[in-house]
């Protein structure tokens, strides 16, 4: 199934002859970097892309996968370690829908998550991007955005897929232009949204199977953009979050002041009006519960 | 130099004086939609957009729109300036349509439930295993019975495919919405005149009463008929007098609005009437000629409704009544307008025909500036196309309802739990009684919730509304812009011809209405043995629309469906003129309408071969075709007879009244002093139930406290945003007071389409609301501008059902009401109903069906009937 989201298109590749580039590690650290990369990207997206398939899901359940992902620090519940088969893929399958495919959930779609609405520009622009580079989407077991996310981590992994292929036939300027096609997609869409929409999933899944793969998937994210030497703003709920009660404080009470310069004078004169709190009182954090 | 003194006055009169320089003044802005004509530019790019022709379907005034879309996207709607009754205009719902495409709640894959009906569990399946579900429930329902199955829709314009598919099937069990929207109207029209609404010629009118419409805001046909209000006041200096319950936009652009006692309008019209047939201001001539009553009669019949008497029950001032009638008759050309302000009431059918028979007796009907005939134009069906089914079905023509031609759909559920009908497979489209009907949830939730009176439930829909959310199964259909649809309106003075075409590709997994009804039945007949394939024979939607529409004479020649494609509406009257906003001929006038239709002479062809009355009607093959008068073969009205029935024969075998007739409200007779009339109306952003999730259309109006006369709030205590508990017979709720001058003293209203429960996120303000709950939608960016907390009170609840014995309406503004401050325990948005209430209260309402216990209670004047036995049961009409 996951294979037929993304159809390769070969005709697509045109390298500059004669073009080289440093590797700083070595080839064949980079390819198995790039192939280890893709694989973590394959799996996000079988998680994430459709209701998780029986073989995913048993492939997921042998005990040497099971001790990797917790060797990651996946910790996954009875509901997802217990089950029968067939059970678990049913239960699956109805948390997918509440979580992603249905009324009142959260769907995992770029366009979404950005602008509130299906199909807006990160859609046509992730459709432009995948053709760019040779890539159409096909439907698998049902029909996807192109900005869903188990598209576009699926689109990542086979761009380190043709980077390692590249590297291997040693071909480091078509390794080093597909690394920089990464950097720029996870600039322009993954790094946008998937670490506050990773969070977001973790708090709202009531399956521990998509609970543990949205922490693996916020925490894999942070580590790309960290290893890309990206820096990134998350739009969907990066930002700090702040108590709405606690804005009416304007500045950090625990920055040193020190009101040394204002005169008795002036103090009198420029003296607040009894709603406003001293600097000195806002450093009590009784008092400053007091504002609240 | 001593400068003018210019005040107001002095102002307003340089005004008066200088209009015709004013207006040859250059204009130099002027409205972008209309300049440019039909194009639009991206504002980044500076690119001309793909402008897409389609008819809107926010709501149903089907205004010609344009979808302007940029990378398989619909970036903007606006008005189609080809399109002769809207004219490059669409109001505030048109131009937010998009939102339906693009909403994060729309349902775009077969959902499957898998909890508890209501538990909000389901699970995503492929359309094959969707097809094959439903394709086996509905094969045993056809092997048991195919009328088992049962199909309701609410807004239905698909052009026949929902009849085409049920008759496929085999079962007649088909039930419209339209009792709970305007069918006492209609009734109160067909038989009288033909067709079930009037078009008002407002741009030409000097004189207008408007009874209970708020077309400024709201009515049929809300767009086209505002701009030609506009117009006649403006331009044409026309009065208008509103008559309403409440000082809604158009009361407050009318010359006068006068204030009446709910579900009095039809004695305030008889009044006037009477008033006019005293003074002899009637059109004699039109009256004996065109109407199957004398003046003498008709003279006789309304001496007893006396301006004394419509006052003593209206409240409006006998004075009003004189003055405002003498005004009418007396102003030519002057025409009527109504809409559910008197027709939806336990007699509505009646007072929408004494509202309609003051245009009739001052001969208004047909004239420039009058009471005209719609225009609409049809289109052929795809052929074959099935019989009908063999057997009939109670629920869509129930035996109490004989006259009810628009069905009387807001009785089901009761019908269905007293075991009238067995249901098997009950499948929805665009229907959502669970919060559009009387009782709402406390009737059609229980309903729903009871699998043992419905086993199978379906929802063909885009949206999780109040009555999606309750289904075994929902089949993802798509929004307007998505779909393939044959238009016709009559939504001004010159009939046209429409579609709806997909601007874009439907999301997901969506499937058009036709489409998946197509896909049912090919499931159900894959190889076509059992004779339903053949009736579904199209490889798409735009197939479809060809078979209807390459071969209508005259589009035809035009280029036929591809003409409809490039401009949406056919034929084109005309070029819109940007500065007047009117469309222009070749010539450069503006475009003339049609009239006097029923004054059409029959050609000598239409003649051949018929056989004329005694009465002058003209009759071919058994089909009368046209009336004889003054010596002239007219094509007349479209009634059986080509005149005007201002006696209805058929409403006297079911002892109704024929002649125009006023019958009060028993229960509004006994109100106590507390007691009030609770009324429901729309504000102008939002229709029945599918715009709360427009974020555009909720941000302007989100909630919707109850408007309450300041004299009447005085008496309880109440202030413009108090807490207040208002009870009828059937229930409670709890919501916000709007203290006004601007209502009856006697009656409240609260406006419909807030207080939802289902419909997204944006409806619902769920995500918002539950903080620490699982959801965290607060971080949801579609909220993060989502600045309002309230969402309203929903009130169907609390409104019991009332059918009108003729028409078969939802008496929506029957309900009587008590209302207090909230107490301690009572709190915002509470609105509980009882089944067991609602169940007596249809009880009660069936007693005034024709072989009812008070049918003959409430008209003595049909004392010589000769009893419910005494009628031959006839087959249902209407459509």
């Amino acid at each position: 199934m996951l294979k037929t989201v993304l159809a390769f298109d070969d005709n697509e590749e045109d390298v500059a002859a004669g073009e080289t580039t440093a590797v700083l590690a070595s080839p064949a650290e980079t390819i198995a970097d790039c192939r280890a990369r893709a694989e973590v990207y394959r799996l996000l997206c079988g998680a994430f892309v459709e209701e998780p398939g029986s073989e995913f899901i048993a492939a997921l359940r042998t005990p040497a996968a099971l001790a990797e992902l917790a060797e990651a620090g996946l910790r996954f519940d009875t509901d997802f370690l217990d089950p029968p088969h067939e059970a678990l893929i049913e239960a699956l399958a109805i948390e997918y829908t509440q979580q992603f495919a249905s009324s009142g959930g959260f769907p995992a779609v770029e366009s979404v998550r950005l602008t509130g609405r299906y199909k807006q520009q990160p859609n046509f622009d992730t459709m432009q991007t995948y053709k760019r580079l040779g890539f159409v989407l096909r439907p698998g077991r049902f029909e996807v955005f192109a900005d869903q996310l188990g598209v576009e981590l699926m689109f990542v992994a086979e761009l380190l897929e043709r980077a390692a292929n590249a590297l291997e036939q040693g071909d480091a300027v078509t390794q080093r232009r597909l690394e920089k096609e990464i950097k720029r997609f996870w600039t322009q869409h993954l790094g946008l949204w998937v670490r506050g929409y990773s969070r977001l999933i973790e708090r709202t899944s009531e399956h521990s199977f998509f609970r543990e793969m949205a922490r693996f998937l916020g925490g894999f994210a942070a580590e790309e953009i960290e290893a890309m030497g990206l820096r990134i703003e998350d739009r969907d709920q990066a930002r700090l979050e702040v108590p709405k009660d606690d804005i009416r404080v304007e500045f950090n009470p625990n920055e040193p002041v020190c009101n040394g310069c204002m005169t008795d004078a002036l103090s009198t004169t420029l003296s607040a009006p009894d709603n406003v709190r001293r600097l000195e009182e806002m450093r009590d954090a009784n008092k400053l519960n007091d504002l609240r | 130099m001593e400068m003018p003194k210019v005040t107001r006055r002095t102002f307003l009169k340089v005004s008066a004086t200088t209009g015709a320089a004013a207006a040859a003044a250059p204009r130099l802005l002027n409205a972008m939609e209309t300049q440019l004509g039909g194009k639009d530019f991206g504002p980044v790019s500076g690119a001309e957009r793909k402008a897409i022709p389609i008819n809107c379907h926010v709501c149903n005034i089907q205004d010609g729109a344009i979808a302007y879309v940029e990378n398989d996207r619909v970036v903007k709607l606006e008005g189609n300036p080809e399109h002769v009754s809207t004219r490059g205009r669409l109001c505030a719902k048109g131009n937010a349509g998009m939102w339906y495409s693009y909403d994060p709640d729309r349902i775009l894959y077969p959902l499957k439930r898998v909890g508890a009906r209501g538990e909000g569990k389901w699970k995503r399946i492929t359309w094959d295993e969707a097809l094959t579900e439903l394709a086996a429930k509905l094969d045993a329902a056809i092997k048991e019975d195919p009328n088992t199955i049962m199909l309701k829709y609410g807004r239905n314009r698909s052009g026949g495919v929902i009849d085409r598919f049920m008759a496929t099937l085999g079962s007649a069990t088909v039930v419209n919405h339209t009792s709970v929207c305007e069918s006492s109207k209609k009734i109160g029209m067909e038989p009288t005149w033909g067709p079930d609404i009037e078009t008002p010629d407002f741009a030409n009118a000097k004189y207008v009463l408007n009874f209970g419409s708020n077309i400024l805001e709201a009515a049929y046909f809300h767009n086209p008929l505002s701009q030609r209000v506009t117009e006649g006041r403006v331009d044409n200096h026309m009065k208008i007098v509103t008559f309403d319950v409440r000082l809604s936009n158009t009361a407050g652009f009318s010359d006068e609005w006068v204030p009446v006692h709910p579900g009095t309008d039809g004695a305030v019209a008889l009044a006037m009437g009477h008033v006019i047939l005293r003074e002899d201001l009637q059109d004699s001539e039109f009256i004996d000629t065109w109407t199957n009553v004398s003046v003498k009669e008709l003279k006789e019949h309304y001496k007893q409704y006396t301006p004394e008497w419509a006052s003593k029950i209206s409240g409006v001032p006998v004075e009003t009544i004189e003055r405002v009638a003498r005004e009418f008759a007396t102003t030519k050309p002057a025409t009527l307008f109504t809409y559910r302000g008197p027709a939806k009431h336990l007699y509505g059918s009646y007072n929408e025909k004494a509202c309609m028979m003051l245009p009739i007796m001052t001969g208004n009907v047909e004239k420039k500036g009058g009471y005209c005939l719609p225009r609409g134009m049809g289109w052929p069906q795809p052929s074959p196309a099935p019989g009908k089914p063999k057997k009939a079905s109670y629920l869509s023509h129930p035996s109490e309802y004989p006259l009810a031609g628009h069905k009387v759909s807001h009785l089901v559920p009761f019908w269905i739990a007293d075991g009238k009908q067995k249901i098997n497979v009950y499948i929805t489209y665009q229907d959502n009684p669970v919060y559009t009907n009387p009782g709402s949830q406390a009737v059609w939730g229980k309903l729903f919730k009871d699998e043992k009176l419905i086993p199978y439930l379906v929802s063909m829909s885009p949206f999780m509304g109040e009555e999606t959310a309750l289904v075994d199964l929902i089949l993802p259909d798509c929004p307007y812009l998505e779909r393939w649809e044959p238009e016709s309106m009559p939504n001004s003075l010159w009939p046209w011809l429409g579609i709806r075409q997909p601007v874009h590709k439907s999301l997901g997994e969506s499937r058009e209405n036709r489409i998946m009804m197509r896909d049912i039945i090919w499931k159900l007949d894959p190889d076509g043995k059992r004779g339903m394939k053949q009736f579904w024979n199209f490889k798409d939607g735009e197939d479809y629309m060809r078979q209807h529409f390459d071969n209508v004479p005259g589009l035809k020649e035009a280029g036929g469906l591809d003409f409809l494609k490039k401009h949406g509406v056919w034929p084109i009257y005309g070029k819109l003129d940007p500065k007047t906003g009117k469309v222009s001929d070749k010539t450069g006038r503006e475009i003339q309408a049609e009239y006097g239709l029923f004054k059409k002479e029959l050609s000598a062809a239409d003649m051949a071969g018929t056989a004329t009355d005694k009465d002058g009607t003209i009759s071919k093959n058994g089909k009368a075709i046209g009336v004889k008068r003054n010596g002239k073969n007219y094509v007349g009205f479209p009634t059986g007879n080509r005149i005007i029935n201002v006696r209805v024969d058929q409403w006297a075998e079911y002892g109704f009244n024929p002649m125009p007739t006023f019958k009060r409200i028993p229960w509004h007779e006994t109100m106590k002093d507390d007691e009030l009339v609770m009324v429901t109306f729309k504000l102008n952003v939002m229709k029945q139930s599918r715009t709360a999730a427009v974020k555009w259309l909720a941000e302007i109006a989100h909630s919707n406290p109850m408007w309450i006369n300041q004299a009447t709030a005085d008496k309880i205590g109440v202030k413009t945003g108090d807490l207040v508990r208002v009870e009828s017979r059937v229930g409670h709720l709890v919501t916000k007071a709007y203290v006004t001058e601007g209502i009856h003293p006697k009656t409240v209203a609260i406006p419909t389409g807030f207080g939802h429960w289902e419909y997204g996120r944006l409806a619902t303000l769920k995500l918002k609301d539950k903080k620490s709950e699982a959801s965290h939608g607060q971080d949801d960016p579609d909220l993060n501008n989502v600045w309002w907390e309230d969402k309203g009170v929903h009130p169907n609840n609390i409104i019991p059902v009332v059918a009108d014995p003729i028409g078969g309406s939802q008496g929506w503004y029957d309900t009587v009401v008590k209302v207090t401050k909230a107490g301690p325990n009572d709190k915002y948005g509470d609105s509980q109903g009882d089944w067991d209430k609602h169940y007596a209260a249809y009880k009660e309402t069936m007693r005034y069906a024709y072989n009812g216990d008070l049918h003959r209670k409430m008209h003595p004047e049909m004392a010589s009937w000769a009893g419910p036995d005494s009628v031959k049961q006839k087959e249902g009409g209407g459509h």
